[in-house]
């Protein structure tokens, strides 16, 4: 699933909602149906009807579109949020059907092949792209990087649970499967299960439904790593969040490792029983942010040697600059460029072109974009001063460093220039702004409180 | 053209020839039947371009020529007839006259020479078959066949020579029936064949229980020689898929059936299995099959039958009608069914090389 095909570029979109579907799949039936169907197929292509899989011959589509239709396409509309339709194309052209090796009957016959009793599904749902490795690290996420490298390191021992929170697009789910994938790496046999907690409650209501509800215990009992993403979902859903309770309880005795993503602290999740928050904040909760411009960069940067793509640094400082809230969107930026270069022999976009290309990603940037005004607005307000104060005279620290703030904030968050800051900082002078953004710089550097308190800032005007 | 035949040859002939006729045809003269008189003896031919069917029968040929008439009109017309001799002639604008004692039919035909040729098979290779081993595997592999227009490529068998071995095998995305035969050929001759379902249907009629049949296959077309009669077919164009992929290869628990009582069981609890799913459960504990069926707000069907079983519990639920359709054409007493788990394929046995591969369906 992780190769690439020099004839018909594999959409990243596709990619990852396969990915989706084929955990879905897992989940639904045998590993032996798995196996046989759906772990040799690759998804190719995505767009907002078709969902495009390549498979190696016409067999899989006649078997697969004869027995799992309605599971394929329950599977897509629990991954895409809409229905679409699935084709099909092929790896080998027909006529190297024919002279595929005809096994005799004996073989049938013979020995069964790998030994399919594995009753644990471990590892199963990680994207064998998301790994340590391939994880940029930046200011924006060094923390919980470190944190998540001790326990994949030392699952059990080291931080025990780890909460892990950002908004969309940051990789959580990225760090997520890398533990598990370390894990794993370091020893085959480890129990490593990672679910949604959507999986999860789906399951659960399953379970209860066909009464199978021991089974459904040993299952995520026996787990000696449990790594369940979005735990923002359990909201509201009792019955879910007190099993999830016993769960918890039962692995956190075992000195199992619990890993949790959500895209806010476990305080701020609303209608979730107090003793998970009080459970889930008794290890470690790490946050990610978004990543600044350099780290932008460096994820383009790696990207595209992933990719084999080689585009100019004009074009990656241009994508670096604009695409700026998540790192999601970035990577579809750059693959879409990436694509139309490949398409065009090579010959890379020119950035009216590349403007046109990502016209709607840049536009969602767009609207997302923060007004000086905007910003000087909310860092009053949150210390407690008067907007007037951000382009006055005035020096006493209580309201120069909140200025200082706010022009931190505005070189950060909008494009604007030194000049056109300092101007609706009541005529100050470029180099105001300048040093005042160092200032703040260094000081979020050394200062935990102000790092937070920034980002907060940074977080809310950005929403 | 002038002849004379017993009316139960001439019935005969015609009876072999006329199924391949379809009710509805394209163009006028598809719905004939050539006659060809010559050397005392009959030649009935009919088509419908895809396939085609000839065959022999004796008369004493007065006049030798050759014309055509509407097969089911004559067909039904003789069929009334006396026992005895039947004349007829063809008069100049191929007007049939049919005298049996005192009873006189005229019919009107279209002439011989625009009756679309039969092929020849010259460069093509030949296999000798068994009748009742090919009518056997025709009864095993091809309710299986697949209906779906969509899918042609499945509308029919496939016969897959190689190694020594004829595999015939059908399957329509939900169950595959396989057969393989023991047939002689060199390995220059290996070739898989897609054989559409009308010709497999016109084969299984006319194929007899002693004897040797001959089967041409030439670049599009095969041909069937039974006794004097010959079938010959277009060959669906296209690559069988690979039906291998399909067959399990692992087996965790296998179940001793008697047939009869199986299929008797199956097809007493299914009348109580709802339209909508169409399925039957089977639970499978020590030496007890316990057989399902139920359609809420209408009923339900139970029974248990001994069967030879010393594997673990197992539920597992199919199509009834699926389940049937092999057990009906199995000669045997005992069947095998190999299972794996709820999810997954089971397969049907028996002690010749046989298989049938049948998908499960969701135990709800």
């Amino acid at each position: 699933m992780a190769q690439i095909n020099e004839n018909l570029p594999q959409s990243h979109s596709a990619l990852k909602i396969w990915s989706e579907v084929s955990e879905t799949l897992r989940a639904e039936v045998s590993i032996d149906t798995f196996r046989r169907w759906f772990q040799d197929v690759q998804a190719v292509d995505l767009d907002d009807k078709t969902l495009t899989l390549r498979v190696p011959n016409s067999i899989h589509q006649l078997w697969i579109e004869s027995n799992y239709q309605s599971l394929l396409h329950s599977a897509l509309m629990l991954a895409t949020g809409d229905g679409r339709q699935v084709q099909y194309t092929f790896a080998t052209t027909p006529e190297t059907q024919a002279s595929l090796a005809l096994n005799a009957i004996s073989e049938r016959d013979a020995a069964p092949e790998e030994p399919s009793a594995e009753k644990f599904p471990s590892g199963s749902g990680l994207n064998p792209r998301n790994t340590f490795e391939s994880f940029v690290v930046g200011s924006n996420n060094q923390f919980t990087h470190a944190a998540c490298s001790a326990v994949a390191t030392g699952p059990g021992k080291t931080y025990n649970p780890l909460f892990i929170y950002s908004g969309v697009g940051l990789g959580k789910t990225h760090l997520m499967h890398a533990i598990g994938h370390q894990i794993l790496a370091a020893n085959k046999k480890a129990k490593v299960l990672y679910i949604t907690s959507e999986h999860f409650t789906n399951e659960f209501i399953e379970a209860i439904k066909a009464g199978t509800l021991t089974k459904f215990r040993k299952r995520y009992r026996q787990a000696e790593v449990l790594l369940i993403d979005d735990i923002q979902f359990l909201a509201g859903k009792e019955r879910s969040q007190e099993e999830f309770f016993h769960t918890f309880n039962a692995l956190f005795d075992g000195n199992k490792q619990i890993v949790l993503s959500s895209d806010r602290p476990p305080s701020e999740i609303a209608s979730l029983e107090s003793r998970l928050v009080s459970r889930f904040e008794w290890g470690l909760t790490a946050e990610m942010q978004p990543p600044d411009v350099e780290t932008r960069t460096a994820i383009l940067r790696k990207k595209s040697e992933t990719m084999q793509v080689k585009l100019p640094p004009e074009v990656i400082n241009f994508l670096a600059e604009r695409v700026r809230t998540n790192v999601r969107r970035l990577e579809g930026a750059l693959m879409r460029v990436a694509s139309y270069a490949s398409l065009n022999e090579g010959k890379v976009p020119t950035t009216e072109k590349i403007e046109m290309l990502l016209k709607d990603i840049l536009q969602e940037e767009a609207r997302r974009a923060v007004t000086i005004e905007q910003i000087q607005r909310h860092v009053a307000e949150h210390f407690d001063i008067r907007l007037a104060d951000m382009s006055s005279k005035r020096r006493p620290a209580n309201i120069a460093f909140p200025r200082q703030v706010a022009m931190y904030l505005s070189r950060e968050l909008t494009r604007s220039s030194l000049s056109e800051i300092g101007e609706a900082f009541g005529g100050r002078d470029h180099g105001t702004v300048l040093h005042a953004h160092r200032q703040v710089r260094d000081k979020i550097s050394k200062d935990e409180h102000l790092r937070q308190v920034v980002s907060f800032l940074d977080g809310d005007l950005q929403r | 053209m002038r002849f004379s035949v017993a009316r139960d040859t001439l019935l005969a002939g015609l009876q072999t020839v006329q199924n391949v006729v379809s009710s509805r045809t394209t163009l006028p003269i598809l719905s004939n039947v050539r006659i060809q008189a010559a050397d005392g003896q009959l030649r009935f031919t009919t088509t419908d371009l895809d396939v085609g069917v000839t065959c022999v029968a004796e008369a004493q040929v007065d006049r030798p020529g050759g014309t055509t008439l509407p097969v089911k009109r004559l067909a039904s017309i003789v069929r009334e007839l006396p026992t005895g001799e039947v004349h007829v002639e063809v008069e100049g604008k191929n007007i049939a006259s049919l005298r049996c004692g005192q009873i006189f039919f005229k019919i009107h035909g279209l002439p011989e020479d625009e009756f679309p040729p039969f092929p020849e098979f010259s460069d093509c290779k030949l296999f000798t078959l068994k009748q009742n081993e090919l009518k056997d595997a025709l009864r095993k592999t091809s309710y299986a066949i697949s209906t779906d227009e969509t899918r042609y490529v499945l509308n029919g068998i496939l016969f897959s020579f190689k190694d020594s071995r004829l595999t015939m095998v059908a399957t329509d995305g939900r169950r595959l029936g396989l057969v393989d035969l023991e047939v002689e050929f060199p390995q220059s001759e290996e070739v898989d064949v897609i054989v559409p379902t009308k010709c497999i249907n016109e084969l299984a009629r006319l194929v007899g229980d002693t004897g040797e049949m001959k089967m041409y296959v030439a670049q599009n077309q095969v041909a069937f020689d039974v006794g004097t009669t010959r079938l010959v077919s277009k060959l669906v164009e296209g690559n069988y898929p690979n039906y291998r992929q399909v067959i399990p290869n692992e087996v965790r628990e296998r179940v001793t059936l008697e047939r009869e009582l199986f299929q008797a069981a199956v097809h007493r609890v299914s009348l109580l299995a709802s339209e909508k799913s169409n399925s039957v459960k089977l639970m499978f504990t020590k030496n007890n099959l316990e057989i399902a069926a139920n359609t809420p707000d209408i009923g339900e069907a139970r029974e248990s039958i001994p069967v030879v079983y010393k594997g673990n519990d197992l539920t597992i639920a199919f199509n009834p009608e699926y389940l049937m359709a092999p057990l009906r054409a199995l000669p045997t007493d005992e069947v095998f069914l190999d299972l794996i788990d709820e999810m997954s394929p089971g397969v049907i046995k028996i002690q010749s090389p046989f298989l049938y591969v049948i998908m499960p369906m969701r135990v709800s």
